[in-house]
């Protein structure tokens, strides 16, 4: 082997440098074209969504997007920069300090170049429920006879957390026992679960409909939480078995030898070892509540029942086009819960691997 | 291994209950039940005042031969799922997790966030904001981007309504793809990629002959899995051309829904969703080869209740 390497050492040392450059300048270029390229694609993502905000803060009564592109201008550069003060400062010190001063200076740029703009006129259906001033209360449309937005916003928020509190508590129990327990059937119910799993709910939403109807729910919140939490059970009771089957036997079985019961071992020593499963599937059971719009659309018809995304709904369908102001304020009421949630619990989120595929 | 005695099965059954009751009760009520009254409806003359009278085959016979309709959604379905799938549910995905794994992790991570936006908002602000991006005025996104090279407006919603329902549900579609994909890529080990650098191998090598080969298990899962709920959801079809203009955009899914619950004819509308649970039960089954049954059905090791 030895001989081999040998004309190699002796190739002149300059040569080697050359070539160490040249493949340093290929890899930035290979990075720069990276950026480029995901950043020119995920514009079309990030300009509907500045759009909403945007306009939400800064709308008056008309379609005007020049605040938008105003705000875009300022956020475009201040990003880069951010990119870059990232890749060429190693210290955390210094990078925090340098990511600080730039935070300063792009809100200092926004509050110049689009600080005059903002008011908070489009939010008046807040405080003002009545806001049918604002809204043309065409021949056909729901007119002006909005129900209060806490009322909706309210009951999207006791829809949300009613399907988290009953998917964590039923996927948890029913995960544990397929992890841990031997009983007749365990197989076949697995793969029938995995059926389900795969299988596409919505189609079944006019027998669900008749089945409500039957049982006296339709129209009611209840009736949307039973459902919700139903079609969210097969994928949240996988992750869940899949989380108790990486706890150990062997905690288990030492609680149990120092004379727990299987239930008090399942509570006090098994349970603080998958919280983190139950955060996941509360988090996706919260959003999935939040967010439905199939299904409250079917079954609730009561104004005084709306959740969120039907009144965001039903005021986009009233002055779309005409005025974006109020339309964009309820859009963001809407989503900022979502987000904030997202936002601070993606590093759980994305932890979870989507299990059981083969590698 | 002993005979349970008497008192044991006693426990054992209320375990069972325990822990499986409340998962099984809400399966069978809103998951498996659902199924069979779908069945059921499908063969009666359920209209809008919501009260079978009799039993009868009409449904069935309807579909097959009588309804002129259903060619074309069929063809509007077969077009929708084959484009967004190849485009952007698995092509633009596997496009993302390349990109997003060749980069420095926390911009990879950010981009990553970027993407999973549409799918982390409620859909109902989702086609808000395509509202405005496709709004045929002047001050709609597309629009103002048009304006720019001095092109006249352009009217989405009728001009291209196909392509406009495609790019909005890939954008959703593309997420999954890509975390599952990115998880995929991360799990190769590192080695691999050295030697392939060592033996030579460009970037474009590189994904041809060490990630493409690593990933072909993940990938046809989400082909799969991909098609098969593009093939039923219409939430965001309803919500942003509302299958129109006239049909077409109007999918299978979105047919059914409008059937029953728009004309009111209940029981074809069951007789159509038949098809689709038909479909998914078969797709479900053609999932299960992606699936690592070992693992998923390794045997619990305490005996104890």
């Amino acid at each position: 082997m030895a001989d081999v390497a040998l004309p190699a050492a002796a190739a002149p040392a300059d040569h080697w440098a050359a070539m160490a450059a040249r493949s340093r300048r290929r890899r930035q270029w290979t990075t720069i074209f990276l950026y480029g390229f995901l950043a020119v694609a995920s514009l079309p993502v990030i300009v509907p969504y500045l759009w909403l905000f945007t306009l939400a803060f800064s709308a008056r009564g008309g379609t005007d997007t020049a605040v938008l592109w105003r705000a875009l201008l300022v956020l475009g550069p201040a990003l880069l920069a951010f990119a870059m003060l990232g890749h060429s400062i190693d210290e955390p010190r210094r990078l925090r300090h340098a990511l600080l001063v730039l935070l300063l200076v792009t809100v200092a740029a926004l509050a110049v170049v689009i600080g005059p703009q903002l008011h908070l006129a489009n939010w008046r259906f807040l405080w003002n429920p009545d806001f049918s001033d604002a809204l043309k209360t065409g021949p056909t449309g729901v007119g002006s006879q909005f129900p209060n937005v806490w009322v909706a916003f309210g009951n999207s928020l006791a829809l949300a957390l009613a399907v988290t509190a009953i998917v964590v508590t039923v996927s948890t129990l029913a995960g544990y026992y397929l992890s841990r327990f031997a009983f007749p059937g365990r197989a076949g119910f697995l793969k029938s679960l995995l059926v389900l799993h795969a299988f596409p709910a919505m189609t079944l939403i006019i027998p669900i409909f008749f089945l409500m109807h039957w049982a006296g729910l339709l129209d009611s919140i209840l009736g949307v939480v039973l459902v919700v939490c139903t079609l969210e059970l097969p994928f949240a009771i996988f992750i869940m078995k899949g989380f108790f089957d990486a706890v150990p036997w062997d905690i288990e079985m030492s609680a149990m030898t120092d004379g727990a019961s299987r239930r008090q071992a399942f509570l006090h020593v098994v349970l603080p070892q998958v919280k983190f499963g139950m955060l996941a599937i509360g988090i996706f059971a919260f959003l999935r509540g939040w967010e439905d719009y199939v299904f409250v659309r079917t079954l609730l018809i009561d104004k005084q029942n709306w959740v969120m995304s039907l009144y965001l709904f039903y005021v986009a369908e009233d002055v779309m086009g005409v005025d974006y102001g109020i339309v964009t304020a309820v859009g963001v009421l809407y989503v900022l819960p979502a987000l904030v949630l997202y936002t601070f619990t993606q590093k759980y989120l994305t932890q979870m691997t989507v299990g059981g595929i083969k590698g | 291994m002993m005979m349970p005695s008497s008192s044991q099965r006693r426990r054992q059954q209320a375990n069972l209950v325990l822990f499986l009751g409340p998962a099984l009760v809400l399966l069978a009520l809103f998951f498996v039940a659902p199924v069979i009254v779908d069945i059921a409806i499908a063969f009666t003359d359920m209209g809008r005042n919501l009260k079978p009278t009799g039993f009868t085959t009409e449904n069935v016979e309807r579909m097959l031969t009588g309804d002129r309709r259903l060619g074309g959604v069929l063809a509007t379905t077969a077009i929708y799922v084959l484009a967004t799938l190849l485009v952007f549910n698995t092509g633009f995905a596997l496009v993302l997790a390349l990109t997003t794994t060749a980069m420095p992790p926390r911009a990879g991570a950010f981009f990553r966030a970027v993407w999973l936006l549409p799918r982390m908002s409620p859909s109902v602000v989702y086609a808000l904001l395509w509202g405005w991006a496709i709004s045929p005025t002047p001050s709609g996104l597309i629009n103002q981007f048009l304006a720019l090279f001095g092109l006249p407006p352009f009217d989405f919603q009728n001009q291209a309504p196909m392509t406009l329902v495609v790019v909005a549900n890939g954008f959703i579609g593309a997420s999954m793809g890509m975390i599952i994909l990115t998880s995929a890529i991360r799990a190769i080990p590192q080695h691999l990629f050295h030697a392939a650098r060592v033996d030579g191998a460009g970037g474009l090598a590189v994904v041809r002959h060490v990630i493409l080969p690593a990933i072909r298990w993940p990938l046809s899962f989400i082909t799969v899995y991909q098609a098969l709920s593009l093939l039923v959801s219409f939430e965001y079809i309803w919500l942003i051309t509302d299958g129109g203009p006239f049909y077409d955009t109007t999918v299978y899914s979105l047919y059914v829904y409008k059937r029953a619950f728009e004309n009111g004819q209940y029981a074809y509308g069951a007789a159509l969703a038949l098809g689709l649970v038909v479909i998914g039960i078969a797709a479900a089954l053609l999932l299960w080869r992606f699936m690592d049954m070992r693992s998923l059905l390794q045997r619990p090791r305490i005996e104890v209740h």
